[in-house]
């Protein structure tokens, strides 16, 4: 029984970087090294192209779980390292296939060797079949057979400059780039499915994710608050260190409500949102918005309407989600575990509040003829200096 | 904190937290294993059915279930009975434990028969009972106490009607919003073939309830196990759950009549309060759905129902929250347009009445200190909100 367990990373993206690319692998081992902080015995080596963890076995399910949360990984396979002697290695493969032929009548396999250790006298090939045929001295009596194209089983062998790793499985991992390797960004958060699923694709590109969540709890209650603070901690899971920016927005779409057209409310809503959110991001360091709209989703989401709240900011605004359908964003919500939260039912808007005939092409002198019926400078100062601000690692 | 919501639950009493802490801790073992520790649960069970029996003046034709709770024991006895094909009724106005339940009911060509053009303030009108022959009706189910109107349908009159003009149909009442608050006349056991009681509603845990039925009826179980309860329910009984069931009953029906005459108090002062407040506030219009000054024969003083278009009874809700002070609601405000209370409007109130609605209910923790700053709040909240929503039914 062997007490230590090689868990071998790869990165895909990464690799194709030029000269950033120690930057970015820098930035995927500190992650990697925060979300197993808590372990101690854990040691970590990075060779050209791959990083290799030595773990207690007794953490392998964890360390699983973990690192398939963590974007930048491509894949990993959980192993054992040796030395490179390859009668040792097809006794480890003898042992490894042997219960798996105790169900089954026939299993095919294969070897697959990567050597990054060129100086190592053999090829590739020349291990795959040294390997493959010593396996099969052994078990082929046992139904196992050779098959490269269809192999149900594969045995993989790398052979490194310091170490060698025998592993059978391969884990998929999030891709992408490691978070913090490209800034941070404030993403709007509903409580609806779209827009943790447009966080957690920025932040599976590099950005750090921060929320910002307008509230409104006289006329709707806590219910749309807790379920956000639910929402961000699971897309902060993804990437640690967020922060959740609360604004208080009733009195900004009291004022709008009881002094603008009717027709243009939700585009006025959005334009001052952006504003808060540009005033936040500002501050506090993020570089671009990121919303969850998708073209036509709904009447506030028209391009017209889109470009009518774009321009109040001089930010990038990102919408990950635009050119999907609805099915694909549930997909992708079920996938990363928001999906359960989202659908809880709790209105995101009260009817005191909503137009009859939202405008869907709305023109944007005369929305800026509406914003100056309020005072929505001093509304927007009043908004930020009531703002909760939680770091959502800190939640419970 | 002013808890006014006592018909969805109640806080648990300190008696009951006491005698269901030390069950926990002390009294483990499975009332169906042979030995010691067991027999002795199961002995402490059967003491605790024999102390509710007595309390509630269950006869011995009866049994006693142990359920998880009001809509278990409602499901359990209207299936176990009638399910798929034995003819059922209702008055339309119950809650949805047996209306969903029926509904269940019509997916297998079963269609339950609705009583609601028979009902008359919220309770049948006795003169429906001969559509019951007429339909071959084998169960009528009936709320005892409303849920949201507190209107109250007396066993006595039912049962004697039922016995003059349709004496094949059987008559089942749902008892959750009954024990502790109304004196219940025991006469009413010998017609009845299945009652339900909730714990969580007369300050005991939840999690558990009564199905008392008549024991010369065959229940289908509708959950098979290890035929614990006769076969009827079965599962590990819940001996800490049990007990504070026990223990509350037993305070409840101590209690009664001064609880009855405290809520009588209270239920008055709320309703000459709320009516004395539509002089102060010429734009308030209350009207009641609950029955005002009359005998307890016809409403139960627990539950105070009024609506006061055009302000919605959510955000009312939430600005009493703010202020600490919880009440109920049978409707939802929702830009998302969840639907009305089925219950107001089946008593033929308009969409509007039953969203700008609010359910006020008591039990003896309340005071009339708590009354009045609940109706102070309540005045305040009306008047700010009343500009907006007044507004908004300008617009439309």
């Amino acid at each position: 029984m062997t007490e230590r367990r090689t868990v071998l990373i790869r990165y895909d993206e990464i690799g194709l970087k030029g000269r950033n690319r120690k930057y970015f692998e820098k930035c995927l081992l500190k992650n990697i090294k925060r979300a197993l902080s808590d372990s101690d015995d854990i040691h970590y080596t990075s060779p050209r192209g791959r990083i290799f963890l030595n773990i207690p076995s007794s953490f392998e399910p964890e360390c699983s779980i973990r690192l398939k949360a963590i974007p930048g990984v491509a894949s990993f396979s959980i192993g054992v390292s040796m030395n490179t002697d390859l009668d040792a290695i097809a006794a480890l493969g003898v042992q490894w296939i042997e219960p798996k032929l105790e169900s089954l009548e026939t299993l095919k396999f294969c070897v697959k060797t990567r050597r990054s250790e060129k100086s190592f006298p053999k090829t590739s090939p020349e291990v795959n079949f040294e390997v493959g045929s010593r396996i099969m001295t052994a078990l082929s009596p046992r139904g196992l057979t050779v098959n490269i194209k269809e192999a149900e089983y594969v045995f993989e062998i790398e052979i490194g400059r310091t170490e060698t790793v025998v592993f059978d499985k391969r884990e998929p991992g999030l891709c992408g780039l490691p978070v913090g390797s490209s800034g941070n960004v404030l993403c709007l958060l509903s409580g609806g499915i779209d827009s943790p699923v447009s966080a957690f694709m920025m932040a599976c590109r590099g950005c750090r994710v921060h929320f910002v969540f307008f509230d409104n709890q006289p006329f709707l209650g806590r219910g749309g608050y807790d379920k956000v603070l639910r929402l961000a901690k699971k897309v902060n899971h993804f990437q640690t260190r967020g922060t959740l920016y609360v604004v208080p927005f009733e009195a900004m779409q009291g004022s709008i409500r009881d002094h603008c057209n009717e027709e243009n409310r939700i585009v006025l809503y959005r334009r001052m949102m952006y504003r808060i959110a540009e005033d936040i991001a500002n501050r506090h360091g993020s570089i671009a918005l990121i919303t969850g709209e998708s073209l036509g989703q709904v009447a506030s989401q028209t391009l017209e309407n889109l470009a009518a709240v774009s321009c109040v900011t001089s930010l990038s605004v990102f919408r990950p989600l635009i050119g999907m359908n609805k099915e694909s964003i549930i997909t992708r919500a079920k996938e990363i575990g928001t999906y359960e939260v989202s659908i809880e039912p709790q209105p995101d808007c009260c009817s005191v509040f909503m137009p009859k005939n939202p405008v869907t092409r709305s023109k944007i002198r005369f929305l800026e003829r509406d914003e100056e019926k309020i005072p929505w400078e001093e509304l927007r100062h009043n908004a930020l200096a009531q703002m909760e601000v939680i770091k959502v690692d800190d939640l419970p | 904190m002013i808890y006014l919501d006592n018909a969805a639950t109640t806080p648990m009493s300190e008696e009951v937290v006491g005698c269901v802490d030390e069950a926990m801790r002390d009294l483990f073992a499975n009332s169906g294993t042979p030995y010691k520790i067991g027999l002795d649960a199961k002995g402490l069970i059967g003491k605790s059915a024999e102390s509710i029996a007595r309390n509630l003046k269950i006869p011995s034709t009866h049994r006693i279930i142990f359920t998880s709770g009001g809509t278990e024991s409602n499901n359990l006895f209207i299936k176990g009975l009638c399910f798929p094909d034995k003819k059922t009724a209702f008055l339309g106005l119950e809650h949805p434990s047996i209306t969903e339940c029926l509904a269940y009911f019509s997916q297998f060509a079963n269609e339950p028969l609705s009583l609601l053009p028979f009902q008359r303030e919220g309770r049948l009108d006795l003169t429906s009972i001969d559509n019951l022959k007429e339909n071959r009706i084998k169960l009528l189910c009936l709320s005892h106490v409303n849920n949201e109107l507190g209107t109250v349908n007396d066993p006595l009159k039912i049962i004697s009607a039922l016995a003059k003009k349709s004496p094949q149909t059987k008559l089942f009442l749902d008892g959750v919003q009954v024990i502790g608050k109304l004196k219940v006349d025991p006469e009413m056991w010998n017609g009845l073939a299945g009652y339900s009681v909730s714990g969580h509603k007369i300050h005991g845990p939840k999690g558990i309830g009564l199905l008392v039925y008549d024991s010369k009826l065959d229940l289908n179980p509708q959950m098979h196990g290890g035929k614990q309860q006769f076969g009827v329910r079965s599962g590990t009984l819940p001996l800490p759950l049990i007990v504070g069931l026990e223990t509350a009953i037993k305070h409840a029906v101590a209690q009664t009549e001064q609880t009855q005459n405290h809520l009588q108090s209270l239920c008055c002062y709320l309703t000459h309060g709320l009516q004395a407040m539509q002089d102060q506030i010429p734009e308030l219009d209350i009207r009641f759905n609950s029955l005002v000054d009359v005998g307890v024969t016809r409403q139960s003083p627990g539950i105070v129902n009024f609506s006061f278009s055009p302000v919605e009874g959510e955000i009312i809700l939430h600005h009493l929250e703010a202020k600490n002070i919880f009440v109920g609601l049978g409707s939802a405000c929702s830009a998302k347009s969840k639907k009305p209370s089925k219950i107001l409007m089946g008593i033929g109130l308009s969409e509007e009445q039953a969203r700008c609605s609010l359910r006020i209910s008591f039990s003896k923790n309340n005071t009339i200190e708590e009354i009045d700053q609940f109706l102070e709040a309540f005045g305040d909240a009306y008047q700010s909100l009343y500009p907006t929503f007044s507004q908004k039914a300008g617009h439309q």
